[in-house]
């Protein structure tokens, strides 16, 4: 049947001639980013609360109000399959590195391991004690983290039948809203404004009180700074081991929304969603406002940034989806600017 | 056993199932056939329980013997005797018989009431409860109560009248002529809430059931009986006529002094047939018309005379509702009140404003007019009276008939009323509870009055015409510029407008600044609640500092200098409005705070990242509960010392030189979860740190310069302890405030108190505070001790229960046991034979040990080095202890100095075998009473 890998042709999406020249033309990487808005994937009966893309960049899966998990070709703009189980809403969803797994997580307070092809759930992993809000895959795929309104973060083993944590963390003080794995750490951001980084191989915990609602933790390519998106308006960076502050990104607004926010793949530039549905792009460096457009007509929820690894070139997509209250109109839209790098 | 073979007619075997009989069901086989019965089939009552069937004698007849019992089988039913009449008749009835068997004191028949024995039914028991009597109705009524008190006393009127029954006889006879009317009236109503009396032609006097006949086949003791009844109902009327009217409705087999209540009826059990002094006359009368028109006849009888003589009900009952005529409104009334005092006197006052006069030229009279008036306006208009009576003679006082300088005398009077009467106003604001914050001063702050120096307050008075003058002179003050109250500067007031505070203030910065002493407590501090004064300190440190800083700013207004805007007013501000200025002022510029705690990965959760377990699989320290107090306690050294293990441990990976017996104890712990988790649980108690006073080290000598004076360090702890709490009181309270708590230690939230897997949870915790080098030192001693329990587990604390020390004590051998292989030796070796004297004397030892406290500089190899040192001690106190008559014999006084001789390893056994002594002890001892137990024995030590 469908796995996601290999056999889907990866149908590099036709770019738009004008793009490409005008990528050409122009020097400055600034203005290499997206701006426009290449696809609209619609599908989604409801307001779409997270996209991401697959390891490869080559398939997008979304997740929303309406209980279900999507599995899209960006690029060609196809549905490539819907995964129904939920009985609340997706709140997140993250696909395994080798394609053959699915997790996600939402109102349910179960966490749902899926197997791609068949569209099975394998497993259910339980142990919150209310909504989950985040569910990342570890590197080797045997471990899921989630992060939950019950204030913890729990592991649960892929490789074992039991559908009980393997390991809980709540030390933190109030809901947590992201997660995020690196080779040995766990990172988490929570409403009580801190950022909490696990140490496993040293065992220790690392606190960085940020004094606001962190949103949304999302690394640096080198892993080496942090990205904290506050509900106070602004993105912070922050230095990973040292846990200063790095530079602070304004310019946005992030005062009630869970909103997504990531660094380009060069590292050179910070996206971030605005609930007046604009998408923001700062540079990383010295934090101006580089670029700004105009993405949905209400709360850009997701901005989501994924190279493109197809065999001769590089593509750079962004997907942002939104979040409607009108729903009427449910799509992600992607604008995607391809450019070699 | 025969082993007949039944069969049946075609010569089969009948089988009746395996489990019902088989080939043998019955008699012989019987079951099913002609002859044999058939077994009940067996129904499972789990499924069917109402169907459940009640066998009854009934299953086990056939016609013949139901034939023979005569084809009327009855049952005794208790159903329908409601009020266990039947139960209570027989019980009486048994009673009068054994009566009469048996000689009596009281000559003539026992009263009924005095043998029935308690065989009412529950219902009458009840119904007795609430205030029935048999042959009522059962009815509410106000009237019933009126019945039973008049009931009582008329029986006891009977009693008495029977007792004295002949002499009282005319007295009772002029008691009856003095019957109210309305006496037969209420009874009336009474009779009316009795039982209706219901006349039956026949009526059943009879126990017997309905139908039932028991003369059937001899109707000739019918008429027998029938004649009995009538001369019994003769002999009542005879009765009658010999008593008088008065006990008309008795029977006359009562003793005298008891009756039944007149309305009443007679039973026939009240009857006694076998009562003695009266012969049984056989007359045939027949009775039964007559009969109950001769009770009806009694009845009316009855009412007619209306026999309660001597009580009677009230003709007009106190109980009258009193009623009360509504007060009569003034015909001048119109609904609005008015006030008299000060408001309108005032009013009057300034109504009648005499005009202003110029005073008199005399000096000397003007004083004398001046003093009169305020005289007069303080204490009233006797007093001018007063004056006038006295000074009729002087001259001098013409002024107040009206003679020189009235007018101004009344003018003067009129301005001290005003005044007096201006004063006592904010006085009367003042006493209200709600505004004791506000004093006077700061009222008139607030009406925008000049500040009256305080002498002014002695103006009033009449004292000398000097003082006079200077009122005067104070009266214009009244509109310049006080004078500064003392020598401070006015930025050093922030709290000018409250004068007690100021004080307090002062003498706060006096404390603060100044040495010297003083006295511990200001007195009106005490009557502040801790709240309060938590927030007054907080304000003054505030205050205080900014005065320091202000002090280079004099000439900028001091207010604004303070940078306290709120000092005063903060009250009125809403603390949420303080707290996240306060917060966004201070802690912003902290973001991002970065704090490391410890924390443990699962293994599991290690394998998985393919990462080596920092901490080697060993468990979680034990979570702590989470007080305030909690953080109190002391962790023992067991407990750090697993920690360093840990660390030790988690360091494998990184560093790959590990000392040999690090890993060993790693691997020795991971081995023994069990005594890790009994090495977790045992924080010191606070109380045993600090009161379990080391006195006993003056049988050592010091050991070197760090010895700690253990008076010294007890009460270090206990100042520290209560500094502690509070100074964690007051911070708590800041915090809750949001005021700036006076920064001691660098802030930290709260959280990092409670954390279970911070390493030095206790350590961390006590040191945040600040103030904790004598506080730590004990620990550290605690500590240097807990190095020698640390090893044996539990081993020295009585205070577990037995099970556990048991559990432990093998635990602790166990690790004694790895510790070394010299003690493994010796472990096994046969000295557990020991007697209870030598364990007391080891005990003794142990404890000694134990109680040394070594200062502990916290490195590993000082700490073997103070092991050293106190194996040492342990020697030397041992020796110095041996002639204190222990009754050992030789060979084990031997054994012990060969022990003293080992190395410091060997204290593992001894105190294990403590421990022993412990369990032995103390098998059912609770924590206290060991607790002391131990002090005592420490004590005996002590003295030794």
């Amino acid at each position: 049947s469908l796995s996601l890998s290999p056999k889907k042709k990866g149908g590099s999406p036709t770019p738009e001639p004008s793009a490409r020249g005008r990528t050409k033309e122009m020097s400055s990487a600034a203005q290499q980013l997206p701006r426009t808005e290449s696809r609209t994937l619609s599908g989604h009966e409801g307001a779409v609360l997270a996209v991401r893309f697959n390891h490869d960049g080559k398939y997008c899966l979304s997740c929303g109000k309406d209980r279900t998990v999507r599995l899209w070709n960006p690029h060609t703009g196809a549905h490539v399959k819907t995964y129904k189980s939920h009985g609340r809403e997706v709140r997140d969803v993250n696909a395994s590195s080798d394609n053959a797994k699915l997790v996600s997580c939402g109102g349910d307070k179960q966490i749902f391991y899926w197997d791609v092809a068949s569209g099975k759930v394998i497993r259910k992993f339980r142990g919150h004690n209310s909504e989950v809000n985040s569910v990342k895959f570890n590197e080797h795929n045997t471990v899921v983290l989630s992060a939950g309104y019950d204030r913890s973060v729990r592991a649960f083993d892929c490789r074992s039948q039991s559908s009980d944590p393997i390991q809980t963390i709540d030390t933190f003080q109030d809901s947590v809203m992201s997660v995020n794995v690196t080779n040995t750490e766990i990172i988490a951001g929570s409403v009580d404004g801190t950022v909490r980084t696990f140490d496993i191989r040293m065992g220790r915990e690392t606190v960085d009180n940020l004094g606001h609602p962190v949103n949304c933790i999302s690394l640096s390519n080198d892993r080496n700074c942090l990205l904290a998106n506050c509900l106070d308006s602004t993105v912070r960076l922050l230095d990973k081991n040292s846990g200063e502050m790095l530079q602070e990104y304004k310019g946005h607004i992030c005062k009630s929304f869970k909103m997504d926010c990531c660094l380009t793949n060069d590292d050179a530039f910070v996206i971030g969603g605005s609930e007046d549905g604009f998408v923001f792009f700062w540079e990383l460096v010295d934090a101006p406002i580089v670029a700004t457009f105009r993405a949905h007509s209400s709360v850009v929820l997701f901005p989501c940034h994924q190279r493109h690894l197809s065999p001769n070139k590089d593509l750079h997509v962004d997907v942002i989806c939104r979040w409607d209250h009108s729903c009427l109109d449910l799509k992600i839209e992607i604008a995607d600017v391809c450019y070699p790098y | 056993w025969l082993a007949v073979v039944v069969r049946d007619e075609e010569g089969r075997r009948r089988f009746h199932g395996a489990f019902t009989g088989g080939f043998s069901a019955g008699f012989y086989n019987t079951a099913g056939s002609k002859e044999g019965w058939t077994p009940q089939t067996f129904t499972s009552s789990r499924k069917s329980r109402a169907e459940h069937k009640k066998q009854s004698i009934y299953n086990f007849l056939d016609e013949e013997d139901i034939k023979d019992m005569g084809g009327n089988a009855l049952e005794t039913s208790q159903q329908y005797d409601t009020f266990g009449f039947t139960a209570a008749e027989h019980a009486r009835k048994q009673a009068s018989k054994e009566q009469n068997e048996r000689p009596s004191a009281i000559p003539g028949p026992v009263p009924d009431e005095l043998v029935v024995p308690a065989t009412t039914s529950i219902g009458v028991k009840l119904l007795m409860k609430m205030g029935w009597h048999q042959g009522r109705t059962i009815k509410d009524a106000h009237a019933d109560s009126l019945y039973e008190s008049r009931r009582e006393a008329r029986k006891a009127f009977l009693a008495l009248s029977g007792v004295s029954n002949d002499e009282d006889q005319d007295q009772i006879a002029s008691q009856k002529s003095r019957v109210d009317e309305n006496v037969a009236e209420s009874f009336n109503k009474i009779s009316a809430s009795g039982n209706t009396p219901v006349y039956v032609l026949h009526p059943k006097e009879d126990l017997h059931g309905l139908g039932f006949d028991p003369f059937k086949h001899a109707p000739e003791f019918k008429d027998r009986k029938r004649s009995h009844k009538s001369v019994n109902r003769d002999r009542n009327r005879s009765d009658v006529s010999v008593r008088g009217s008065l006990l008309i409705s008795n029977s006359g087999q009562y003793a005298p002094g008891f009756g039944i209540g007149a309305l009443e009826e007679l039973g026939v059990e009240d009857e006694d047939i076998y009562a003695s002094g009266f012969n049984y006359e056989q007359t045939e009368v027949d009775i039964e018309p007559s009969k109950t028109s001769g009770d009806s006849k009694f009845k009316l009888e009855d009412k007619k005379r209306g026999f309660f003589l001597s009580f009677k009900i009230a003709s007009n009952s106190e109980y009258k509702l009193e009623r009360f005529h509504p007060p009569e409104i003034p015909a001048d009334f119109d609904g609005r009140h008015k006030f008299s005092s000060p408001i309108q006197t005032a009013d009057k006052f300034s109504d009648l404003a005499p005009p202003e006069v110029p005073p008199p030229e005399d000096t000397t009279l003007r004083l004398l007019i001046e003093g009169c008036a305020a005289m007069v306006a303080r204490c009233g208009k006797h007093i001018e009276d007063f004056y006038k009576e006295k000074s009729k003679a002087s001259p001098q006082f013409l002024f107040l008939d009206g003679g020189d300088g009235c007018s101004y005398y009344t003018r003067k009077l009129w301005e001290h009323q005003q005044k007096f009467i201006d004063r006592q106003r904010p006085g009367a604001v003042k006493s209200k509870p709600s505004s004791d914050k506000l004093t006077a001063e700061n009222r008139g702050t607030i009406l925008g009055e000049k500040p009256l120096d305080r002498s002014s307050k002695s103006s009033s008075s009449f004292v000398s015409a000097k003082e006079a003058v200077q009122l005067q002179s104070n009266l214009g003050d009244t509109f310049v510029k006080p004078i500064s109250l003392d020598g401070v500067p006015e930025s050093k007031k922030p709290f000018r407008n409250e004068p007690a505070k100021q004080a307090r203030f002062e003498q706060f910065l006096k404390e603060k600044y100044q040495g010297g002493l003083r006295i511990a407590s200001l007195a009106p501090t005490i009557t502040m609640s801790d709240a309060d004064r938590a927030r007054e300190r907080l304000d003054f440190e505030a205050a205080a500092d900014a005065i320091e800083k202000g002090k280079e700013y004099k000439a900028i207004d001091p207010l604004s200098i303070l940078g306290l805007p709120g000092l005063n007013e903060q009250r009125f501000v809403s603390s949420t409005q303080l707290e996240s200025s306060a917060v966004l002022q201070d802690e912003r510029p902290m973001y991002p705070q970065r704090e490391e705690f410890e924390w443990r990965p699962s293994p599991i959760l290690c394998k998985r990242f393919d990462i080596v377990d920092p901490f080697m699989g060993k468990p979680m320290p034990l979570r702590r509960p989470i007080s305030k107090m909690d953080t109190l306690m002391f962790m023992t050294e067991s407990t750090k010392k697993i920690n360093e293990d840990v660390r030790g441990s988690s360091t494998i990976p990184q560093n790959a030189a590990v000392s040999g017996t690090e890993e060993t104890e790693a691997q020795e712990t991971a081995n023994n979860p069990d005594i890790v988790a009994s090495r977790m649980q045992r924080p010191v108690d606070l109380y045993k740190a600090i009161f379990s006073d080391d006195s006993d080290d003056d049988m050592d000598e010091p050991l070197n310069n760090q010895q700690v004076d253990p008076v010294k360090t007890s009460e270090g702890a206990n100042m520290a302890l209560n500094r502690l709490v509070a100074e964690d009181f007051l911070e708590s309270l800041g915090k809750e405030l949001g005021l700036e708590v006076p920064p001691e230690k660098p802030a930290q939230p709260p959280n990092v108190l409670f954390r279970s897997e911070i390493l030095p949870t206790a350590d961390a915790s006590v040191s945040r505070n600040g103030q904790t080098s004598t506080f730590r030192e004990i620990k550290e001693n605690e500590g240097s001790l807990g190095l020698m329990e640390a090893a044996n587990g539990n081993g020295d604390d009585p205070s577990s229960n037995v099970e556990k020390l048991d559990f432990k004590y093998e635990h602790s051998a166990d690790i004694g046991r790895s510790h070394s292989l010299h003690r493994q030796i010796r472990n096994g070796s046969p000295e557990s034979d020991t007697s209870i004297e030598r364990h007391r004397s080891r005990k003794r030892r142990s404890h000694h040990r134990n109680r040394s406290p070594t200062p502990d500089s916290g490195s590993s190899d000082e700490r073997r080095s103070s092991k050293k040192r106190k194996s040492h001690s342990r020697h030397r106190a041992g020796r110095s202890r041996t002639p204190d008559g222990d009754l050992s014999s030789d060979s084990q006084r031997n054994k012990r100095k060969r022990r003293e001789k080992r190395s410091h390893q060997t204290r593992m056994s001894d105190s294990d075998s403590s421990d022993h002594e412990y369990k032995e002890k103390y098998t059912s001892s609770s924590r206290r009473s060991s607790d002391k137990d131990r002090s005592r024995k420490h004590s005996k030590h002590r003295s030794w």
